[in-house]
């Protein structure tokens, strides 16, 4: 069946893979460089980044125009980026892009190749396209950046019970204290949390990633680079969000069990989907990013009760909102971003409960947004 | 310091809209999405990738106009088998076809991506015409990389204005053309031609569609900023409308002259000598009452308050005011204005609000400082300033009148800037902050 992934009547859109890329390397020290013409850096920096105001992080937008993009003149973006770095004194350097240079086959690579060259700063290319979902940025940024900086020698200093938090943007988390409700609910039960990719560490922390047992991947743009250490390091990986008293259990155990048998799990039972845009009807739909909307549903479910089941975008397409809609009339509760409310506006038979999320409706509910990491957040309390 | 130049030693084709680009977290001017919004009765749709989707959804949702704009993504697909006109087609067809009531107009905006793609988007136009005839599809663009030929907010201004259709022409009926404001009590040329019995009309007044489409039957488009100039010689050839300008700044004489030419072409009375004359006194004073009260307190003005930032510095200074710095990145004014002020105080600090060395610079001012216009406010870090965008509807000796009360209000109370500024469309009714 071919849904339409295209068209939104409605809904909103989540946001892309560039805002992922400056989310998340925005407090390493380093200057993000948008190849774009103009307005991805403001919607970034006025949606996507709650830091913005208050930190002097370096982002820009390199302003392509029609010639310059039909002469393929890439030397614009070289002289302007080295120039800045000359003023700036970045420690390193990201270049991703939207669609235009997509378009153009801008080659990244080379392009970072030529300005490290030229002002000596190590610089990260990161092709994004500017047609996928920040998922693809935060993974495509943070597998870069390990790549180039991270030793993966050091898992032999790793300690017994130490934890990598991989996936930790605002775009996800906020900066309401959901990441330090997420470290504790480690540190709490006695792992030490050796690094937080990429909320409140520094670049030098980020330089020893690979000193840990375990992998816990908070959010589905952890993956990528959770796969990547895997691959060079060997960490194992655990999937799952604790949201909860019940289900910060089940993710303690989940982490316990593969400390001691290094295999790779998920913190979620089965659910019952009947297709990937398929949700039976009558119990409560939680709609979100993945790894969170998997956590929150098993939560849901470990309490008892009518059954929860998770309905995520995907990476590269979104969501079909024609199937999204009808998942929602049919549900008896949907947990989802009060932008979402517009979908079901008509119906009056399912009940809404908001549960904003920035990547979605950006700054808006912002202030609403609730501390939902960790054991003292009420999953009960949600659905009454 | 590098995020400023003494005017003294910039060259007037300086631009620092060229290249690397850093944005501020000042959000007060009106983008595309705002003034699309504009139209009643119309639905705008959005067709472009999700990272530039991403900036007009919100800004929608932020004015909790989500039932007045849809989306179409570009998506790899398209790019890969070129079809991206039945996306475009089929994608209208269902909205259309879902929405709960039928918009009267439908803006598609279309995105940088369909000019390199060579997307026959009229062709698609021409279909939903013949289908839906009761709807006026026009054609909008949100295409940034065409920005130094056809920039988008000038472009639309165009676009929203071809919904016209030409028609008959109705007497002593003027329009005003390309404003995000009201244009009324602190505007001489509104007053002036509503005592003189002429039906004025604006875009932003309009409560229904018909009655916008009645802008049609006007006799004469006035506009009173830049980004207007596309519409109203787009109206002139196409409805054969007249066009006057008329320049937003602080030159005495020049608004005399374009107020006579406004009076004549109606044939009604103007300003007389004795009433400019009375006119001037008003304002000198208005401008003396402020300066007697902000003293020797530094002025920082920013192009997002005011279209003629260096006109109004150099007004401010020939009264004796302290300005001390103006935000502009590109020089659209006169170059005898650049020049005159260039003579005038070659200290005078120009700074460069999208220049990347601006981010890491030390915000503040040592003492009170009254910004005008919320970038000034921000960079200075002031809560003493003007918040306005645009000119808020100000012209002529009213206007001035009106920028020198509301300075000598910002100099006497205390705006919690850090939320007005991050407000996105000043004015609009954007609810976020």
């Amino acid at each position: 069946m071919a849904f339409d992934y295209q068209t939104h009547v409605f809904t909103s859109t989540y946001t892309a893979d560039v805002s992922g890329v400056c989310s998340a390397l925005y407090e390493l020290g380093g200057m993000s460089v948008l190849h774009d013409p103009s307005g991805c850096n403001s919607t970034y920096s006025t949606h996507d980044e709650p830091r913005w105001f208050d930190t002097d992080s370096l982002m820009y937008v390199s302003g392509l125009d029609e010639i310059t993009a039909v002469m393929g003149d890439d030397d614009v973006l070289i002289r302007d980026v080295v120039q800045a770095a000359r003023d700036l004194a970045p420690r390193f350097i990201t270049l991703c892009g939207a669609s235009i240079p997509h378009i153009i086959a801008f080659d990244y690579r080379g392009v970072a190749y030529l300005i490290e060259k030229e002002c000596g700063v190590p610089v990260l290319p990161v092709a994004t396209d500017g047609l996928k979902s920040y998922v693809s940025g935060v993974g495509l940024a943070l597998t870069a950046w390990l790549d180039r900086f991270a030793d993966p020698g050091e898992t032999r200093n790793a300690r017994p019970g130490s934890v990598n938090l991989v996936g930790v943007t605002p775009l996800d988390f906020s900066v309401n204290g959901n990441v330090g409700k997420l470290r504790s609910a480690l540190e709490d039960a006695g792992y030490y949390v050796n690094c937080c990719m990429a909320m409140g560490d520094t670049f030098e922390t980020m330089e020893k990633a690979y000193r840990a047992k375990v992998n816990l991947v908070v959010s589905s743009a952890g993956r990528r680079p959770a796969r990547h250490m895997k691959k060079k390091g060997g960490i194992p990986i655990v999937e799952g969000l604790p949201i909860g008293p019940e289900q910060t259990g089940a993710v303690l155990r989940a982490v316990a069990d593969t400390m001691i048998d290094g295999k790779d799990r998920t913190a979620w039972g089965s659910f019952g989907n009947t297709g990937r845009w398929t949700v039976p009807a009558g119990g409560v739909l939680v709609i979100g990013e993945e790894i969170f909307a998997r956590s929150l549903a098993n939560a849901v479910n470990l309490l008892g009760g009518a059954p929860a089941y998770p309905f995520w975008p995907d990476e590269d397409e979104g969501v079909p909102e024609a199937e999204l809609i009808a998942a929602m009339r049919g549900a008896a509760v949907v947990v989802a971003d009060p932008l979402y409310r517009v979908a079901l506006k008509r119906d009056g038979g399912t009940r809404f409960v908001d549960f904003p999320h920035e990547a979605y409706s950006g700054r808006i509910y912002r202030a609403s947004l609730p501390v939902f990491c960790g054991p003292d957040f009420s999953v009960r309390g949600l659905l009454e | 310091m590098l995020e400023f130049r003494p005017i003294g030693e910039l060259e007037y084709e300086y631009n620092a809209d060229l290249g690397l680009s850093y944005a501020s977290p000042v959000r007060g001017v009106w983008n595309i999405v705002h003034i699309g919004t504009l139209v009643p009765e119309a639905h705008e749709i959005f067709v472009c990738p999700t990272s530039c989707l991403r900036g007009v959804v919100l800004t929608t949702a932020e004015m909790g106009a989500m039932d007045r704009l849809s989306t179409i993504t570009v998506g790899e697909d398209n790019i890969l088998e070129g079809d991206m006109e039945e996306a475009l087609q089929r994608g209208t067809e269902r909205i259309i076809a879902e929405l709960p009531v039928r918009p009267r107009a439908m803006l598609i905006y279309t995105s940088c991506i369909h000019h390199f793609l060579a997307v026959n988007y009229q062709r698609v136009y021409r279909v939903l015409r013949e289908k839906y005839p009761d709807i006026d599809f026009i054609d909008c663009y949100m295409d940034p990389i065409m920005r130094r030929t056809a920039p988008a907010i000038p472009s639309l201004w165009r676009q929203i204005h071809r919904l016209l259709k030409p028609g008959r022409k109705v007497k002593n009926q003027a329009n005003l053309v390309g404003n995000c404001f009201r244009y009324g009590e602190y505007c001489d040329l509104t007053v002036m031609l509503r005592q003189a019995g002429i039906t004025v009309m604006d875009l932003n007044t309009c409560r229904t569609y018909d009655e916008f489409l009645r802008m049609a039957a006007s006799e004469v488009n006035f506009t009173f900023h830049n980004t207007a100039v596309r519409a109203a010689k787009d109206m002139k050839l196409r409805l054969g409308q007249e066009w006057l300008p008329m320049r937003p700044g602080y030159d005495y004489d020049a608004i005399d002259e374009d107020m006579r030419a406004a009076a004549d072409f109606f044939g009604i009375p103007g300003l007389s000598p004795e009433e400019i004359a009375e006119e001037r006194r008003l304002t000198e004073k208005a401008a003396a009452d402020t300066l007697a009260l902000l003293e020797d307190t530094p002025v920082s003005i920013d192009y997002t308050a005011v279209d003629r930032p260096l006109e109004l510095a150099l007004y401010l200074m020939d009264r004796g005011f302290n300005v001390e710095s103006v935000f502009v990145d590109v020089f659209t004014e006169a170059r005898e204005v650049f020049e005159a002020l260039q003579r005038r105080a070659p200290e005078l600090k120009i700074y460069q609000s999208l220049g990347w060395n601006i981010r890491r610079m030390e915000r503040g001012y040592p003492g009170k400082l009254l910004a005008v216009g919320q970038k000034s406010a921000y960079f200075k870090d002031t809560n003493f300033f003007v918040n306005i965008v645009e000119n808020d509807g100000m012209y002529g000796y009213r206007g001035i009148r009106r920028l020198m009360e509301l300075m000598r209000e910002a100099c006497e109370a205390e705006k919690p800037m850090r939320e007005l500024v991050q407000i996105k469309g000043w004015g609009c009714g954007c609810s976020f902050s």
